[in-house]
């Protein structure tokens, strides 16, 4: 554990710095509040301070109330050193953002005492934090493939669309189907069912770029958001994706088994954005389209319209 | 005993009380003392030019920094006789501070001079 501590008396600052090191901490020794501010103000800087109070240009409580200015995310722990005792004096150090104190001359036990409960509290929070992560992953990606579910797609959609409607891009939007999936399931089971949907969402991942959105919409349904993809090129990768899943049949318990998808495609235009709801309705019926076409196809919406104006 | 080798300064230094600050580490209570010596005529200058400027919030800063450096190394008189300058200095009790500093100063140049020669026979 990274411990930084401050000290413009050499002989304690020393005294410090090896009683810490003996029990095992990587210690970052200075000389005034200034530079403890500094080091502690750093985005990787340590989470743990022992902090002199009386030093010159920053004293401890200012350097408290520095760290807490600067770091306030995540929780640092902050010690004061002192050789002030007075009830006054410790509601002021505390009131500054300190976590704790301790009188000097210190008892190395007590020292140690107190920081073990510091850290305590600092793993307390990175397992808190730790939890979070993975609850937001888990709220917002499908289990099955780990691609994003359709809670966090359609509104990552929704945020794309404002964007590009500010900076008149275009966004394509592209449902994509898993041909006749029902029959894979039933002829081979939903576990070889579940491998397909994987290698599916696996070659999708691998057919966009790294700013595009993929998703799992429905059962066997997929949504493609191509950021800023202009409505010329919107075909040439829709089939691009059509082919990196039709291209090789996909390898499962029960063999190797030919998939395809349908894909409807529907593409927009920056200052004459849809809201979400319509792109998604006019890319489901261009999927409808694709399927009754025969499948393994990509249809694009409102190009009968489009054809129809010229 | 470990103590042995630092009898000279039982006069002056709560041996006992400073080992165990140390845990026993007679380098690092070596290294302190050196620490001390070397930092002490900066010190007792800039009480000196505190007092003879009569600016009691240095002579306040002064006291407060020898006082932590004697505590760490439990020398328990002439600390608290830095913690009375320091807080005659808070009170503004400039009478005071002359009295207090004739015992300080003699105090200190002993101890230093006990240091002087158990670091140089060390």
């Amino acid at each position: 554990m990274r411990i930084l501590i401050a000290d413009d008396d050499p002989l304690s600052l020393r005294l410090l710095e090896r009683t810490l090191e003996r029990a095992g901490y990587e210690v970052t020794a200075v000389k005034n509040g200034r530079h403890a501010a500094e080091e502690m103000c750093q985005p990787e800087g340590p989470r743990l301070a022992l902090l002199d109070w009386v030093m010159p240009e920053l004293d401890g409580p200012a350097v408290c109330r520095e760290i807490r200015k600067q770091r306030s995310e995540r929780h640092v722990h902050i010690i004061l050193i002192t050789s002030k005792d007075s009830k006054q004096d410790i509601v002021c150090g505390l009131e500054s953002g300190a976590d704790d104190y301790l009188v000097k001359p210190f008892d190395p036990e007590e020292l140690k005492a107190r920081l073990r409960s510091g850290i305590r509290i600092l793993e307390l929070e990175d397992n808190l934090v730790e939890a979070r992560e993975q609850m937001h992953y888990k709220a917002t990606h499908d289990s099955l493939t780990s691609l994003l579910n359709r809670g966090i797609i359609v509104e990552l959609l929704a945020r794309e669309l404002t964007r590009a409607r500010r900076e008149k891009g275009s966004t394509v939007v592209i449902l994509g189907d898993v041909d006749h999936f029902k029959s894979v399931n039933d002829t081979y089971g939903h576990q070889v069912g579940d491998e397909v949907l994987q290698e599916v969402s696996r070659r999708l991942l691998g057919s966009v770029r790294s700013y595009d959105f993929v998703g799992r919409y429905g059962g066997e349904e997929f949504l493609v958001v191509l950021n800023n993809c202009s409505a010329a090129n919107a075909m040439g990768r829709a089939e691009q994706i059509r082919n990196a899943v039709f291209k090789a049949p996909i390898m499962t318990a029960k063999g190797p088994l030919p998939i395809t998808l349908s894909l409807g495609v529907f593409a927009s235009l920056g200052e004459e954005a849809k809201a979400v709801d319509e792109m998604l309705g006019e890319a489901d019926r261009a999927l409808y389209e694709a399927k009754g076409a025969g499948r393994n196809c990509c249809r694009l919406a409102g190009a009968s319209l489009l054809s129809q104006r010229i | 005993m470990a103590t042995n080798s630092f009898s000279s300064l039982a006069e002056f230094l709560n041996l006992p009380e400073l080992l165990e600050r140390v845990e026993n580490d007679e380098d690092l209570l070596r290294e302190l003392l050196a620490l001390f010596q070397e930092d002490l005529p900066a010190s007792r200058n800039a009480l000196q030019t505190a007092i003879a400027g009569g600016d009691l919030t240095e002579i306040e800063r002064a006291a407060h920094r020898m006082k932590g450096m004697l505590a760490n190394l439990s020398a328990k008189q002439a600390a608290s006789l830095a913690a009375e300058i320091e807080s005659a200095a808070r009170a503004g009790d400039s009478l005071k501070i002359p009295e207090l500093i004739s015992l300080f100063d003699p105090q200190i140049a002993t101890l230093s001079a006990a240091l002087g020669s158990f670091l140089a026979s060390d």
